[in-house]
């Protein structure tokens, strides 16, 4: 509007100043109808359950001394076993505790950690018997190095503060972690992983590698090593064409 | 607005012959200032938008974080507090955690041990109130194909039903806490710099969100807040919809601003105050340590002194407080005197280390 006014007033000396008025109206329309800014893509929010990143640990374990629930009851280990005398040898199949599947090297006798006279305790090979709390001490007798580490806090996890001046910490139990009966196998069973990342600029190096990544020798050296993995693990697809 | 030499209305200047106001001149001045007053207001109506809370003078005059006195920090923590309680509705646990004296921290992972489960990156994204959307997370576990360590070739997208993948193994990166750190170089405002415990830290308040930090970052530890952190807001609870970690700390896990960067701080509000980090102790597998280098009883000196230990990309020689490790075969060239000389290792109430009795 004021650019018509303008127009008309060709005689005044000093144009630039009515420069300015049609300046601020190309201010305007930048600021309202300019271009938008730059889009931050906003990926969904994913929520993971509390429960996925709990820090109890693996295992829930027997206190001493140890309880199971029978028909809604809680019995003792001795409440059953003390009608019973133990036998000479440990039969190796069992009619009673069937889900107990002892795999575990070659010590496959259940006596070598279970108290004969007093189920409710374990024993040392000694024939010492401790109570379930200090399983530790039972594991020890044979994995020694793993049991040093332990004390150190390498092997297994430590629970609550670094200094212990300033609070408790607790290191957990080898049961925690490990089934006692079959410790191998169930106890670093493998798990599912919580959802990857959808971050801004953190995309896959894999899916943009150019040619010259393509024939770096480390790289192929790298395929090579995956496609003879990959064979081993289904060597089905070996057969030659 | 009109020009000098035009006598137009209202301009009334200093000289001896008064101006004749004619009906153009005054019509045409008018026009044009009013124009212009509207364009202006026009042009700065996007400031409106701005909210005035974010932009107070007391914030502009802040100072750096190592300039404050106590007085004035106290001041800080009260207005940073009082932001959180309008902007997430719930009252923090908001301090200045210093540095312990005679500690430097150290963080180690057993790489023989960790199964990739994430479990560490969201434990870290709760603790430490990073942004939901878009997401923002400190660790990246790297799946690499065994035998080797490339880790331009590690894929942290990897997304199995199960892991681990027998073909694989992980790798977690988060920030190494150098002792020699690239990114406190490059900061052209000295807004990130290393704390006497080893921590590299940031005061957000002083990031001018330049990213010369993440640039010069070789283990791509350090993320940038493109835009406001977005939090998931569960309206039916009246206290704390976002669900944040109310214990927040000045340097560390306090809500961050647009255009800021971020990065592990080894959990200071904990790890300061004796506790262990987050990640640490969500671990399923006990990859995790972390303790005092100074103290030779911690787990990380232990390691230090007995394990094979590796960092990354050592020849940046940006000497790293996280190290990697692998568990040695048995039997060790350690002899069992040595541990012996130590007792029983330092006592931790609550576990039982002699039996027998009871």
């Amino acid at each position: 509007m004021s650019n018509d006014e303008h127009g008309r007033s060709g005689g005044s000396g000093s144009w630039a100043g009515f420069l300015i008025g049609p300046a601020f109206l190309v201010l305007v329309y930048w600021f309202l109808a300019g271009p938008d800014l730059a889009e931050i893509p906003h990926t969904k929010a994913v929520s993971v359950p509390a429960s996925a990143i709990s820090t109890a640990p693996r295992r829930e374990i027997l206190h001493d001394p140890p309880t199971i629930l029978i028909n809604g009851f809680k019995r003792q280990c001795m409440d059953c076993h003390s009608l019973f005398p133990p036998r000479e040898e440990t039969p190796k199949r069992l009619l009673q505790h069937k889900h107990v599947r002892l795999n575990h090297g070659i010590n496959d006798r259940c006596r070598n950690c279970h108290d004969t006279e007093n189920r409710n305790r374990l024993v040392l090979y000694g024939g010492k018997s401790i109570p379930y709390n200090n399983v530790v001490e039972l594991c020890a007798k044979c994995h020694g190095p793993e049991y040093e580490d332990w004390l150190f806090g390498m092997h297994g996890k430590v629970l609550g503060y670094w200094d212990t001046s300033r609070g408790p910490a607790r290191r957990l139990m080898c049961t925690e972690c490990h089934n006692p009966h079959t410790p191998r196998i169930p106890a670093m069973s493998p798990i599912q992983p919580l959802p990857p990342p959808h971050t801004l600029r953190m995309g896959n190096p894999a899916e943009h590698e150019t040619a010259e990544e393509e024939a770096d020798p480390l790289r192929h050296a790298l395929r090579v090593t995956e496609q003879i993995l990959n064979q081993r693990k289904h060597p089905k697809q070996e057969v030659p064409d | 607005m009109s020009a000098a030499n035009n006598p137009t209305g209202g301009g009334t200047g200093p000289e001896p012959v008064a101006p004749e106001v004619t009906r153009r001149g005054f019509l045409r001045g008018t026009l044009g200032a009013v124009g212009g007053v509207a364009a202006l207001a026009a042009a700065l109506s996007p400031l409106k938008d701005i909210d005035k809370e974010d932009y107070t003078l007391e914030k502009f005059l802040q100072k750096h974080y190592k300039e404050m006195t106590p007085e004035e920090m106290k001041k800080v923590l009260a207005r940073i507090r009082k932001e959180v309680e309008r902007e997430y509705k719930l009252s923090p646990h908001l301090r200045d955690v210093k540095p312990i004296d005679g500690v430097q921290f150290g963080y180690a992972l057993n790489l023989g041990r960790c199964i990739g489960c994430r479990k560490c990156v969201y434990a870290c994204v709760a603790e430490n109130n990073q942004s939901r959307s878009p997401q923002i997370q400190y660790i990246r576990v790297l799946e690499m194909p065994r035998g080797s360590v490339d880790i331009e070739r590690g894929n942290h997208h990897y997304d199995r039903p199960t892991v681990p993948d027998e073909d694989h193994y992980y790798m977690p990166i988060q920030c190494h806490q150098c002792a020699n750190p690239p990114c406190v170089k490059v900061c052209p405002v000295e807004a990130t710099w290393q704390e006497p415990d080893g921590v590299t830290v940031i005061d957000y308040d002083w990031c001018i969100g330049c990213r010369y930090c993440e640039a010069a970052c070789p283990y791509w530890a350090r993320r940038f807040n493109f835009t406001k952190p977005g939090f998931p807001r569960d309206e039916a609870k009246s206290e704390n919809p976002c669900g944040l970690n109310p214990d927040m700390a000045y340097l560390s896990n306090r809500p961050r601003m647009r255009g800021v960067m971020e990065k592990c701080h080894f959990c200071l509000q904990r790890s300061r105050e004796g506790r262990r980090p987050a990640c640490l102790e969500v671990c399923p597998v006990g990859a995790r340590k972390f303790g005092n280098l100074l103290d030779p009883d911690s787990e990380v000196a232990r390691i230090l002194a007995e394990k094979h230990v590796f960092v990354l990309k050592q020849e940046v020689g940006t000497l790293p407080r996280f190290f990697y490790y692998f568990d040695q075969e048995y039997p060790r060239d350690i002899p069992l005197s040595a541990f012996k000389t130590s007792a029983t290792g330092p006592a931790l109430p609550g576990t039982p280390m002699t039996g027998g009795e009871a």
